[in-house]
C-alpha cells in the first residue's frame, strides 16, 4: 500500500499553490500530497514505521497525574523521568513511536520505590491503601486486599488472580524477609508502578495486532488519557467493566467526563503539546538585549497560555477564533511588564483586558509564541512564520536545503531593518520558493521583539507590517490575525490536531473522512472546543485500533 | 577464541526499518572476538570508546591543518588542542556519503549508524538513525561487562542525542552534574579493596524486576512489530538493571586510580543568559573519568552541545546556530565560538589523560571520536568532515599525526576502523553509497 506522511491539502486555494512553488528538500518535498515512497524501496535498514498508536508509554505529566489519582496529591514524584521526545514535534506522537532508553527504565525503579516508600509510611496515605490490620509481616490475606484494587486501577482494567498474587507473592516474601509487613508491600506496589502494564497504555484491539475495535477498558483509558490526561476513575473502570461505554451509556459517560475538573488538566496537556509550550522552561533569551528576560520569563509566558486556553475554550466556550482576536489574557508582574498594563493582582496571575487602541490580540499577540519562535538576541520572521504556517494551518514547509549561501547582510543604509535585510529571501526566487511562505506572515509580527515587547522602531528606523497572507492584505498585526481567524485551514487544521493527540498516531488517508465529518460536527457547534473533544470521543475512529503498520509492510 | 554472536536486541532492532530481513541482517551481523593481539601495556586494562560531539561545525578552511604526517602544522581552530597534540589524529578530506537530506541530522546519521536520518518533518531534533550507532553497537558487545553498558552526558542542557540504540531509540543525555555524580557514585559506589557486604534489599529487587518481565511476557504476544520493538528496548532496560544488581553482589575491580571523585555543585546557573559550558564541561569530564577508571563503563557519548543549538558563548552578538548563518564575511564570531568548544575539549581530552594506567594513561587505552554535524555551518555541507580521533585505543590507531584522505574518502571507514578496533568483528558498515569494507588504513598502526 502507498503510505501518506500528510494529508491531502486542506481546501485553501492558495497555500497549497504556493506550497508547490516551493521545490527542494527532503525526499517527499514540502508539497504535502506527495506519496511518502515506502521503506522497503528505500536503501539500508531504513525508515521507521510509522507508528500505530496502540501501545503509548505514558508522558512524564501522565506519570505524576496516574500516582496522583492512585495515592493522592500529597506523594512526590522524582521529577528525572525520562524526558517526553516528540516525534514530528508531537509528544503523543512521540509517545506511541519511540523506545525508552535503558537510564529511562532505570528512572522508573527509582521513581518507583521512591513512591512506595512514601505511601507506605504510616500516615494518611497508607491507612486508605490498607483496610486491614495485618496479623504476620507476611500476612497474604491483607496484602492482597491492597493489591488487588490499587493494581485494577494502576493497570486500568479488570485484573486475573493470577497477576494478583503472583505480586503478593514479592511482598510477602519481602516482607518475610524485611521482617515488616509494610516494608514489603513497598516491593508489591513497585512491582505495579513498574509493570508494562501500568507504563504503557494499550490501545491493541481485539485483533492486535491487525486492530479492529479498541475493548471496554482499553476505550476507558483512551478516554481518560484523552480528556483528562490520567488514569480512568473507578466510575469509568466500572462502566467499561460492566459493558456500558456504548451508544446513549457512552454519551452519557462523555459528558460526564467532559463535565468533571480534570477536563481542564487534559486541555492543559494537549495545548502544551500543541503549541510545544514545554520548551518554554529552558527559553534561551540574552537579558543584556532583553532587559525584561529572566527564567522566570518562559514558565509565566507558558501559564499566561495556558489559562488563556482555559478560558477560552473551557470557560466562556468562545469558537475557535477568538484565540486570535481576543483582547482577553492573563498575566502576572513580569508579564504585565513586558505588556505595559499594570498588573492586575500583587501576585499571581489575573485576567486583564488589552486596550482596545493596543494592536495586540489573543495567540499571537503573547509572550509564548513571540518568543519561542525568535533568536536568542532577535525576533525571526522566519520562524514565526512557520510557526503559523505549520502548527496553525498544517502546511508543511521543507527545512532548509544545503549548500545555500544563508548569510544576511549587516545593518547598514541600504538594509536598515530587519525586513530589509531579509529582502533576498523573498527576491531570490529560489530563497523566496519556501521564504514567501513564511517571512512575510513573520513581518507583520514585527513590532513585537524576541521576548514580545511592543516596539516601532527596528534599529531606529520605522518598522513595516504590511503584507498579505495567501490572498488577504494587512498593515499591521492587528490585520494579520483577523486574516488568519477567516484563513480556511485554520479550523481543519485545529480538528487534525487535536485529532492526531487523541489517537497519538500520525493521521492519514484512512482518517480522511473521519476528520471531514470532526470537522462538520465542529462547525455545527459554532467551532467550540468541548463540542469537538465529544465528537472525537463518539467518533468510530477514536474506537478502532490500528493495525500496527510494519506488519502491511511485511513480504 | 570462541567468536561471541552480539546480542540478539542489536539484530531485533535492525528489523524495525520495514526493511525486512533480507537487507536488514547484513549490515548487522557482527561478531565480538576478544583481542589476541593486544598489546603488553594494555592488557590488564579494558579499552574504551566515546564520542565526544559538539553542534553546527566549523569553518573548514580555519580548521583544516596545513601540512600531513606528523609534522603538520595546527589551525587556528585547532589550536587549542595543543596540548594533547601527539594524543590525537586530525582527518581531513572525508566525506559523508549518505544523501544530506537532513540538515545536521544527515551527517551524524551517516557517520555513526552508516545511514541517513529519517525525519517526518525535516527537522534534526525529531529525526532519528536509521539503526544503531557505532557506540551502541560497540555497547552492545562489551556492555555487559560493566555497571553500565555505555554513559550519555550532556553539557548544554538539551535531551537531544546523537547516540541511537535504533531507529527511534535515542538515548538522552544526563546534563545535570549532580544527578550523574549519584547515579556514579552515590550510595551503590564502592571504591576498590571494598568488601561487599550482603544486602537482602538487592535479591528484593530481582525479584519484582522477575514480575515484570512475566507481565511483559504476557503483554508481547499481541503486539505488532514496531510495538514488538519498543517492549524489547524495555525489557533491555531491565536486563540492564538486573546485570547491575548482580554485579553489586561481587567485590568491585580492583583498579588503583579508581577514587570517589569530588561531589560537583547543585546546579550551574547561566550568568547573563549565557551557560557556563566550560566549566560544565570540566565538571562531567572528571566525573566520566572516573567512571571510565574505575571501569563502571566503557562506553560514552558526551553531546557538547545540540545540533542546530543556540546557546550564547560570552560576549557574542547572538546565538551559536543564528550566527553560523547570518553572520556574514569570515564569520569571527563563528570562528571564536569553535576556538571555546576545542578548548573545552582540550579540557576533557587532558583529564583523560591525567589518569595513569599502568604504563600509559587511560586515553591511551581509549579511542574518542571528536565530531560536529556538519562541515561548514552556514551551507550544512557534508563535505570534508570533521573529524579527530584522541587516543590510540592500545595501540590500534596512529597518533600525532594529519591524515589527509587523497581521494574523498568515506568517512564510515573510521567507523569501521573504530569498530574493529574495539573488537568487534565487522565485515563491513554502512548502507548504499556509505557502505563499506575497508577502515580507514592511514590512521591504523
Amino acid at each position: 500500500m502507498k503510505m501518506y506522511r500528510s494529508l491531502t491539502p486542506l481546501n485553501s486555494p492558495r497555500a497549497p499553490l504556493a506550497a508547490m512553488l516551493c521545490v527542494f528538500g527532503l525526499a517527499g518535498g514540502c508539497v504535502e500530497d506527495v506519496p511518502v515512497a515506502s521503506p522497503r524501496a528505500s536503501i539500508g535498514f531504513g525508515d521507521p514505521t510509522p507508528t500505530a498508536g496502540g501501545l503509548p508509554r505514558l508522558t512524564s505529566a501522565q506519570y505524576r497525574n496516574a500516582i496522583t489519582e492512585l495515592f493522592g496529591p500529597t506523594v512526590l514524584v522524582p521529577t528525572n523521568l525520562e524526558p517526553d521526545l516528540p516525534a514530528e514535534g508531537s509528544v503523543a506522537l512521540g509517545a506511541s513511536t519511540n523506545a525508552i532508553s535503558p537510564v529511562g527504565v532505570e528512572r522508573y525503579e527509582g521513581a518507583a520505590y521512591a513512591i512506595a516508600e512514601q505511601v507506605m509510611a504510616e500516615g494518611e496515605v497508607r491507612g486508605m491503601l490498607v483496610p486491614c490490620s495485618p496479623s504476620a509481616p507476611g500476612d497474604a490475606v491483607c496484602a492482597t486486599e491492597v493489591i488487588r484494587p490499587l493494581m485494577r486501577r494502576a493497570f486500568r482494567r479488570a485484573v486475573t488472580e493470577d497477576e494478583v498474587q503472583s505480586v503478593v507473592a514479592v511482598a510477602v516474601n519481602a516482607s518475610a524477609t524485611l521482617g515488616d509487613f509494610y516494608d514489603g508491600l513497598e516491593y508489591g506496589i513497585a512491582a505495579l508502578l513498574m509493570s508494562p502494564d501500568f507504563l504503557y497504555r494499550q490501545a491493541l484491539g481485539d485483533d492486535a495486532p491487525n486492530g479492529g475495535a479498541l475493548s471496554a477498558f482499553e476505550l476507558a483509558s483512551r478516554l481518560s488519557f484523552f480528556l483528562w490526561d490520567t488514569v480512568p476513575d473507578e466510575a469509568l473502570l466500572t462502566a467499561a467493566e460492566e459493558g456500558r461505554l456504548s451508544d446513549g451509556d457512552l454519551e452519557g459517560e462523555v459528558d460526564r467526563m467532559l463535565a468533571d475538573p480534570r477536563v481542564r488538566q487534559g486541555m492543559r496537556a494537549f495545548v502544551s503539546d500543541w503549541l510545544g509550550l514545554d520548551r518554554l522552561s529552558d527559553l534561551s533569551k540574552d537579558p543584556t538585549i532583553f532587559r525584561a528576560a529572566s527564567p522566570e520569563l518562559g514558565p509565566a509566558a507558558r501559564e499566561e497560555t495556558l489559562r488563556f486556553f482555559e478560558h477560552l475554550f473551557l470557560t466562556t466556550e468562545a469558537p475557535l477564533a477568538e484565540m486570535l482576536t481576543s483582547r482577553t489574557t492573563f498575566v502576572n508582574r513580569r508579564l504585565s511588564a513586558i505588556y505595559e498594563i499594570p498588573a492586575p493582582t500583587a501576585d499571581g496571575f489575573g485576567m486583564v483586558t488589552l486596550p482596545e487602541s493596543d494592536e495586540r490580540r489573543g495567540l499571537l499577540g503573547q509572550v509564548s509564541v513571540l518568543a519561542l519562535h525568535a533568536h536568542a538576541v532577535s525576533t525571526s520572521p522566519t520562524l514565526r512564520g512557520r510557526f503559523i504556517r505549520e502548527t496553525l494551518l498544517c502546511t508543511s514547509v521543507p527545512a532548509p536545503p544545503v549548500n545555500v549561501e544563508t548569510s544576511i547582510p549587516e545593518p547598514s543604509t541600504e538594509a536598515r531593518t530587519l525586513r530589509e535585510r531579509l529582502a533576498s529571501h523573498r527576491s531570490v526566487s529560489f530563497c523566496a520558493s519556501c521564504h514567501g511562505l513564511l517571512d512575510p506572515i513573520g513581518l507583520g509580527l514585527e513590532s513585537y521583539d524576541g521576548i514580545g515587547r511592543h516596539r516601532t522602531l527596528d534599529n531606529d528606523f520605522p518598522i513595516d507590517t504590511t503584507g498579505d497572507l495567501d490572498g488577504r492584505p494587512y498593515a499591521d498585526m492587528l490585520e494579520l490575525t483577523e486574516a488568519l481567524s477567516r484563513h480556511p485551514n485554520l479550523r481543519p487544521c485545529f480538528v487534525r490536531r487535536v485529532f492526531r493527540y487523541a489517537t497519538g498516531a500520525a493521521e492519514d488517508e484512512r482518517d480522511l473522512a473521519a476528520i471531514a465529518a470532526l470537522l462538520s460536527d465542529f462547525g455545527a457547534s459554532g467551532d467550540r472546543y468541548r463540542a469537538l473533544l465529544r465528537a472525537i470521543a463518539l467518533s468510530p475512529a477514536f474506537h478502532a485500533a490500528r493495525a500496527d503498520a510494519s506488519l502491511e509492510e511485511m513480504p | 577464541m570462541p567468536r561471541a554472536r552480539i546480542h540478539r536486541r542489536t539484530v531485533l532492532k535492525g528489523l524495525l526499518a520495514g526493511s525486512v530481513v533480507s537487507v536488514a541482517l547484513p549490515g548487522l551481523d557482527y561478531f565480538f572476538d576478544p583481542p589476541l593481539t593486544a598489546r603488553a601495556d594494555c592488557a590488564a586494562f579494558p579499552k574504551r570508546f566515546g564520542i565526544w560531539y559538539w553542534g553546527n561545525g566549523v569553518l573548514p578552511d580555519k580548521f583544516r591543518p596545513t601540512g600531513d604526517g606528523p609534522t603538520y602544522t595546527l589551525s587556528e581552530q585547532l589550536m587549542p588542542l595543543a596540548p594533547v597534540r601527539s594524543k590525537l589524529s586530525v582527518i581531513s578530506g572525508t566525506r559523508i556519503l549518505t544523501p544530506n537530506t537532513v540538515p545536521h541530522g544527515s551527517g551524524p546519521s551517516g557517520l555513526l549508524a552508516g545511514g541517513d536520518m529519517s525525519s517526518p518533518d525535516g527537522n534534526a531534533s525529531s529525526g532519528t538513525f536509521p539503526g544503531p550507532g557505532i557506540d551502541q553497537i560497540i555497547a552492545s558487545t562489551i556492555g555487559d561487562e560493566t555497571l553500565f553498558p555505555s554513559l550519555e552526558i550532556g553539557v548544554q542542557r538539551s535531551s537531544q542525542s546523537v547516540s541511537f540504540r535504533g531507529p527511534n531509540a535515542m538515548n538522552p543525555p544526563e546534563t545535570s552534574p549532580a544527578a550523574l555524580f549519584t547515579r556514579l557514585f552515590g550510595a551503590s559506589f564502592r571504591e576498590p579493596g571494598t568488601m561487599t557486604e550482603p544486602d537482602p534489599r538487592l535479591g528484593l529487587r530481582q525479584s519484582v524486576l522477575d514480575v515484570v518481565h512475566q507481565q511483559a511476557g504476557s503483554l508481547t504476544p499481541r503486539l505488532g512489530v514496531a510495538d514488538r520493538i519498543r517492549m524489547e528496548a524495555h525489557l533491555d532496560g531491565i536486563r540492564s538493571i538486573e546485570l547491575r544488581i548482580a554485579r553489586l553482589q561481587a567485590d568491585p575491580p580492583s583498579l588503583a586510580a579508581c577514587m570517589r571523585p569530588e561531589m560537583p555543585l547543585e546546579a550551574y546557573p547561566d550568568i547573563e543568559g549565557r551557560p557556563q559550558m566550560n566549566l560544565v564541561s570540566d565538571v562531567m569530564a572528571d566525573l566520566l573519568a572516573m567512571a571510565l577508571a574505575c571501569d563502571q563503563t566503557r562506553v560514552f557519548t558526551v553531546m557538547y552541545s545540540q545540533s542546530v543549538n543556540n546557546v550564547l558563548y560570552g560576549d557574542h552578538s547572538a546565538g551559536h546556530h543564528q550566527l553560523t548563518h547570518d553572520e556574514p564575511g569570515e564569520q569571527p564570531e563563528v570562528n571564536d565560538i569553535v576556538q571555546t568548544i576545542m578548548g573545552s575539549l582540550n579540557g576533557f581530552l587532558s583529564r583523560m589523560d591525567e589518569i595513569v594506567e599502568g604504563d600509559g594513561t587511560l586515553l591511551d587505552h581509549s579511542a574518542v571520536l571528536c565530531t560536529t554535524d556538519v562541515s561548514l555551518g552556514r551551507t550544512h555541507s557534508l563535505e570534508d568532515y570533521p573529524l579527530m580521533l584522541a587516543g590510540s585505543c592500545c595501540g590500534a590507531f596512529r597518533t600525532g599525526i594529519h591524515y589527509q584522505s587523497p581521494g574523498a574518502e568515506n568517512a564510515c571507514r573510521l567507523s569501521l576502523s573504530i569498530l574493529r578496533a574495539m573488537g568487534v568483528l565487522a565485515p563491513s558498515f554502512g548502507q548504499g553509497p556509505s557502505f563499506t569494507t575497508s577502515g580507514l588504513s592511514g590512521v591504523e598502526v
